[in-house]
């Protein structure tokens, strides 16, 4: 999240697209009613299904899934075409002025430069122009047609209210009532928000639909103010902290990128990874890459990494140059590819649950069968630690030795979890662990340790980063965040905690494991233990509390929140001031950089983060384009949308041996969308395992319309079968209202959604409904489309794995 | 004489109640109090974070002998303000589980069971194994011949259920051993 | 001073905080639930000895708009309850009303109440609250949370309710609440409603006409069953 949740009820306009938010995160909904009671903001919920998120919005509008950049695309028309963007915010802080290469273009869905061989896309003709020093050119009329502004408006030209209507299954009176109510926030002194989540994320199209809210963000001046923003409702917690931490194949901690191959020293990754700028008015962050990088290399290695060994940059592995769609991507979705065609040997699954919670997960089940070992460590058995005795798997024939550590709650044990906004907490030990279990923490230290005493007693392969590792003996939590926030490993100051980013260095004198918690334990305090709620009276105004535990970065809790003020520092919307410039200094929250407002000297434009410091309306850093365009998903029920003769994403990643039903193939004519529930967490593990929230979601269900049960002769309550082409799956029959049929292309395409918690473990409730969902991947992410494939449905005569007994519970213990 | 529940609290609405139950010949009995012990007084208060959806509400433990008897909101956190969802209001029941995994479990290969085994049993085995594996399969150079020194035969799919603490101490492990395969639940 | 709840469904998401830790409280166990044969969002079915609190759903469709009503339904703690007046009849001190609160008590001395006593009981409760727990043969509901109260604190589903939804006070200030909300609310919804005031210390205003709730939701005894789902 850009901005916080308290932040929502800032807000002149709230639109929930991609998201549930009152099912998934329930708290939050009370800032969106406050938003509504007390500011009269219009709550706006654009979903395929009607929810209890649509309940309590002032209108909900079923959109087909798989459709949102043209829903979006069409509304950036109509805020171009009526001119309803904030035309100073637009000037001076977006990148709607610059101009692009005279080479790029955009012909029939797809852009320039693209390599049908490799499917990636040559970007150097989608670069900015330059003058002899190196700054972008600029026109700030925005009439050159090579403008950002201009190439925008022709780009989203095709995207008029009939041909979205037709493709999104959305009215074009409903088209229009949300347009015209979130354009409407376009003005000085309104602000509109945009909470998404896996909704949006989950489709070959994911970044792409979360970059068409940036741009609608930047058009209407909504970006870094307060009660805006563009607000990624994380899942699970602590998937900010973990994300922040990496454990993901493509960055190391603090979104440093993972070496490749063709970095062989610190000096190349330095070069390869550190943007620059020639504007003086450009903060250009990144900038300080090499002493985050360098100060990371020190938290790792210790003493043991030094200047004359580049810091022990050469232990770290490389990753492949991405040269076509599969190389150097190290996500889940090659991972389990490579194990299906036994290249795995061995591995870890730690508290999650592929073979529930992973698309096609009868042949996620299958592969882990191809391991000699896995080690696993978990509160519960669940679908993954028991895959060798899965439904229709021969343990007898199940080589994979399996090793399973007894995870404590975390109850007991302590640390920090970061939220969905940033903010790092502290959760203390209310326990001993129960049983024998332990933290994972602590699991993970005597593993290593023992791998780390082999290593020094016996030697081995390539045994440096190991035998060189600045390690633990024991897990104490308060120790680690001590390191995560970092310290001097040198200089007059070394061995004291830094105090934030200014304490940065390149030349190995400091160490942080995570640099964007820089500050968090400082020599004082562990500030991420703080629970005071004082405030100044501005930040009680908008809801900022500076002292409770502690927001990254720098405690800043509104990201780019100089965009808030116009060039003189001051707010746009001074009712809602998050920062102010009173001549010598910010009041408010902590400002993005101390610098001056942009028209004093030494001023700074508000996007730090970006290397000239503009939001950017028109950006290549994406690998499928630098403006979203509609494709529809991997499989869909049109064999055509009318945008271009680019039916998909020409970048997605399709992996081998998963399959696809052609596109408008009649054997699957129905979307299937996924979703979580109130009651029960993601693959259900835990929750399925609490007897209150098992009696209250008891078994797995699927949503329908009445027109699709009377089509198929089915009624609420019936057992029924789904099937795709990858598998079929049991479910009970929810005939609702709440599910309507959509009118695509003046045909009636059907949609059901089924939840994915229920699991085999739990005997009679159902198993994994991602053995019917699709494995293909967003280009940028890898993140699989769990939200649109297509399925069949059909009543059941009998059923297996739904229980017509009532489901048994756990005893109580409580 | 037969009153529906309807009737009867219709007459009550409307006013005259007293005067209908007097009319039946009924009397009020008024305890003085009638409230059960407390069953979190004199227990020990800890604070801590609900491990659901990343509002990330706190919640406050009641523990008495070293055991958590009750759990509710932390009315202290400015997002939740108390408040919980239905997950969040089961952290008793799931800290106290009985269907949890308590002690190290073996499955062997071809087994149908898993055995129960000591701890240092396991990391010794397993610790082998890892450095086996590695020393066996270690990628030195790719196919384009350069250095890339990793591990591409062993994976981590890891967890966002961890602490930040918990986190940082696996990937550092990971990455020592030179994995590059390693994801987690930020793409589910 | 008495006490009151007020509930206003306009503000309720039907997060179910209130029924699971209503439960989690009393340490109840589950009752055995499942979907075949029923295909609803409200589990369990019913109020029932282990589940004092139950979040009911109603669903309509309007031309082309969609109605979901969320229903937090519980004993009402009326101000005269019948309940008391039908188990007085059999077993004194079975059912108690508290002084301070005005709660409504089932006592232990339930369990000496016969069957028909029992569905006395029940026949003369505007709401059909009361629930046998066969086992033990308790006659149980609701209980206000009067060990908490009685400390200050607020009833459990109180406490955990995010939104606002659940409101428990003194009963001037709960009942000033409920009117100034209804005026508020009933700019959006013209039907709004608050449901038996006087009758009750559980208010409930709701958006929608009555027979778009279920069919006890209040006093009315035209009302009609809502289509569940």
């Amino acid at each position: 999240m850009t901005n916080s949740w308290i932040d929502i009820k800032n807000t002149d306009c709230c639109l929930i697209i991609g998201s549930n938010a009152a099912e998934h995160h329930p708290i939050c909904f009370k800032w969106v009613l406050k938003a509504k009671e007390e500011r009269g903001a219009k709550i706006i919920h654009v979903d395929p299904k009607f929810s209890r998120t649509s309940a309590r919005s002032d209108f909900h509008v079923p959109l087909r899934s798989g459709t949102d950049i043209a829903f979006m695309g069409g509304m950036i028309k109509y805020v171009l075409d009526k001119e309803l963007y904030f035309k100073e915010y637009v000037n001076d802080y977006t990148n709607a002025s610059y101009i692009v290469n005279p080479k790029f273009s955009f012909n029939n869905g797809v852009f320039s430069g693209y390599n049908p061989q490799t499917k990636i896309y040559d970007k150097s003709s989608w670069q900015f122009e330059k003058d002899e020093k190196g700054a972008v050119k600029r026109d700030p009329s925005l009439k050159n047609p090579n403008c950002v502004f201009q190439l925008l408006k022709k780009h989203y030209s095709r995207y008029d209210l009939s041909k979205v209507s037709s493709i999104t299954g959305v009215s074009t009176e409903n088209l229009v009532k949300v347009y015209e109510a979130y354009a409407a926030t376009g003005k000085r002194d309104k602000a509109g928000t945009i909470l998404y989540a896996l909704g949006w994320t989950q489709h070959t199209v994911g970044v792409q639909n979360i970059r068409t809210s940036g741009i609608i963000q930047l058009l209407l001046g909504n970006a870094g103010v307060a009660g805006g923003g563009v607000n990624a409702l994380r899942g699970e917690p602590n998937v900010q902290g973990t994300t922040d931490h990496a454990i993901l194949y493509n960055i190391l901690p603090g979104y440093l990128p993972l070496p490749r191959a063709n970095a062989q020293t610190l000096a190349d990754y330095n070069k390869a990874t550190t943007p620059k700028t020639v504007l003086a008015e450009s903060i250009n962050w990144w900038g300080n890459r090499p002493k985050y990088m360098v100060s990371f290399l020190k938290a790792y290695f210790g003493k043991n990494a030094t200047k004359e060994n580049d810091f022990g940059y050469a232990w770290l592995g490389k990753g492949d140059v991405p040269k076509s769609e599969r190389d150097g991507d190290y996500s889940f979705l090659y991972c389990y590819e490579k194990m299906m065609k036994g290249e795995m040997k061995g591995g870890s699954i730690w508290a999650h649950n592929p073979c529930q919670s992973i698309p096609n997960s009868n042949n996620i089940r299958k592969a882990l069968t191809n391991l000699e070992f896995m080690y696993s460590a978990e509160i519960h058995h669940n679908e993954t630690t028991d895959f060798w005795h899965s439904p229709g798997i021969d343990p007898k024939k199940v080589k994979t030795e399996v090793f399973l550590f007894p995870s404590c709650h975390r109850l007991e044990k302590e640390g920090s979890i970061s939220s969905s906004q940033r903010m790092i907490g502290w959760h203390y030990q209310a326990a001993k662990p129960s049983g024998k279990s332990k933290a994972m923490g602590q699991i993970m230290i005597e593993i290593m340790n023992e791998v780390i005493d082999l290593y020094k007693k016996e030697g081995g392969v390539f045994k440096e980063p190991i035998v060189n590792l600045n390690w633990y003996k024991k897990y104490d939590a308060d120790v680690v965040a001590k390191r995560i926030s970092g310290w001097f490993t040198g200089g007059p100051n070394k061995g004291k905690q830094l105090s934030g980013f200014a304490d940065f260095k390149d030349d190995g004198t400091t160490a942080s494991l995570m640099w964007l918690a820089a500050g968090s334990v400082t020599e004082e305090e562990n500030r991420l233990k703080r629970t005071s709620l004082a405030q100044t009276p501005l930040q009680k105004k908008v809801g900022i509390f500076p002292n409770y535990a502690w927001t990254w970065p720098m405690n800043r809790w509104i990201l780019y929140n100089r965009a808030s003020v116009d060039k003189n520092g001051q707010p746009w919307d001074p009712s809602r001031t998050i920062i102010r410039w009173d001549g010598a200094k910010w009041e408010g929250d902590v400002a993005d950089g101390g610098q001056p407002p942009l028209s004093k000297e030494g001023g700074k434009n508000p996007f730090i983060m970006l290397p000239d410091g503009l939001g950017q309306l028109y950006g290549t850093g994406l690998v499928d384009g630098p403006f979203p365009e509609h494709y529809e998903p991997t499989e869909t029920p049109v064999t055509n949308h009318g945008f271009s003769g680019q039916l998909r994403n020409p970048c997605a990643k399709i992996v081998p041996g998963d399959k696809i039903a052609p596109a408008g193939d009649p054997k699957y004519p129905i979307v299937l969308t996924t979703y979580s529930l109130t009651e029960h967490w993601c693959g259900g593990s835990e929750t399925r395992m609490v007897p209150a929230l098992l009696e209250a979601e008891p078994q797995l269900y699927v949503e329908m319309s009445h027109e699709l049960a009377k089509e198929k002769g089915i009624k609420n309550g019936d057992p029924v079968i789904l099937e795709s082409i990858r598998g079929e799956v049991e479910a009970v029959a929810m005939v609702t209202v709440r599910i309507v049929p959509f009118k695509v292309q003046g045909k009636t395409v059907h949609l059901v959604g089924m939840p994915f918690a229920f699991g085999w473990t739990k005997p009679g409730i159902g198993d994994a409904t991602n053995r019917l969902t699709l494995y293909t991947g967003d280009p940028n992410t890898s993140i699989p489309e769990y939200k649109a494939c297509q399925v069949n449905i059909r009543k059941a005569d009998k059923v297996t794995e739904l229980s017509y007994e009532e489901i048994k519970v756990e005893e109580h213990h409580g | 004489m037969k009153v529906t529940r309807r009737e009867l609290l219709k007459v009550a609405g409307a006013g005259a109640g007293a005067l209908a139950l007097g009319g039946l010949g009924v009397s009020y009995l008024v305890t003085e109090s009638y409230a059960k012990d407390l069953k979190i007084k004199g227990a020990k208060e800890v604070r801590s974070i609900c491990p659901f959806c990343a509002v990330s509400c706190r919640f406050i433990a009641h523990v008495k002998g070293g055991k958590v008897v009750s759990t509710e909101g932390d009315p202290g956190y400015p997002i939740s303000e108390g408040a919980l969802c239905a997950k969040g209001a089961t952290m008793n029941s799931m800290v106290n589980s009985t269907h949890r995994v308590l002690k190290p479990m073996y499955r062997a290969p071809f087994s149908e069971n898993w055995e129960e085994k000591s701890w240092s049993w396991m990391i010794e085995k397993l610790a082998r194994k890892i450095k086996d594996t590695r020393d066996k399969t270690f990628t030195v150079k790719n196919a384009e011949g350069q250095v890339v020194n990793r591990l591409e035969t062993m994976f981590h799919m890891g967890s966002s259920q961890m602490s930040n603490e918990e986190a940082s101490i696996v990937v550092q492990a990971q990455r020592a051993l030179g994995l590059v395969y390693m994801d987690h639940q930020a793409r589910i | 001073m008495a006490k009151t709840f007020f509930i206003d469904t306009s503000r309720c998401t039907a997060c179910r905080g209130c029924q699971v830790a209503c439960k989690e409280w009393q340490g109840f166990e589950a009752n055995y639930t499942k979907q075949l044969g029923w295909g609803s969002h409200q589990n369990p079915q019913d109020l029932n000895p282990l589940n004092f609190k139950l979040v009911r759903f109603n669903e309509f469709k309007d031309k082309d708009r969609v109605i979901w009503n969320f229903f937090p339904d519980q004993c009402r703690h009326c101000t005269e309850p019948p309940c008391k007046l039908a188990a007085d009849g059999e077993v004194k001190g079975a059912v108690v009303v508290d002084k301070a609160t005005g709660a409504v008590i089932f006592t232990e001395k339930t369990k000496k109440i016969s069957k028909e006593g029992f569905l006395m009981m029940k026949e003369y409760c505007p709401y059909n609250i009361p629930r046998r727990n066969e086992k033990s043969g308790i006659i149980n509901k609701c209980d206000m949370c009067l060990e908490r109260v009685e400390k200050d604190l607020l009833p459990m589903c109180v406490k955990t309710c995010p939104t606002g939804a659940m409101n428990f006070g003194d009963r001037d200030k709960m009942l000033a609440l409920a009117y100034e909300r209804l005026a508020i609310v009933k700019k959006e919804f013209p039907d709004a409603a608050l449901l038996d005031v006087d009758s009750v210390r559980v208010v409930y205003l709701i958006t929608h006409k009555r027979d778009m709730y279920h069919n006890l939701a209040m006093l009315d005894e035209n009302s009609k069953t809502g289509a569940l789902a």
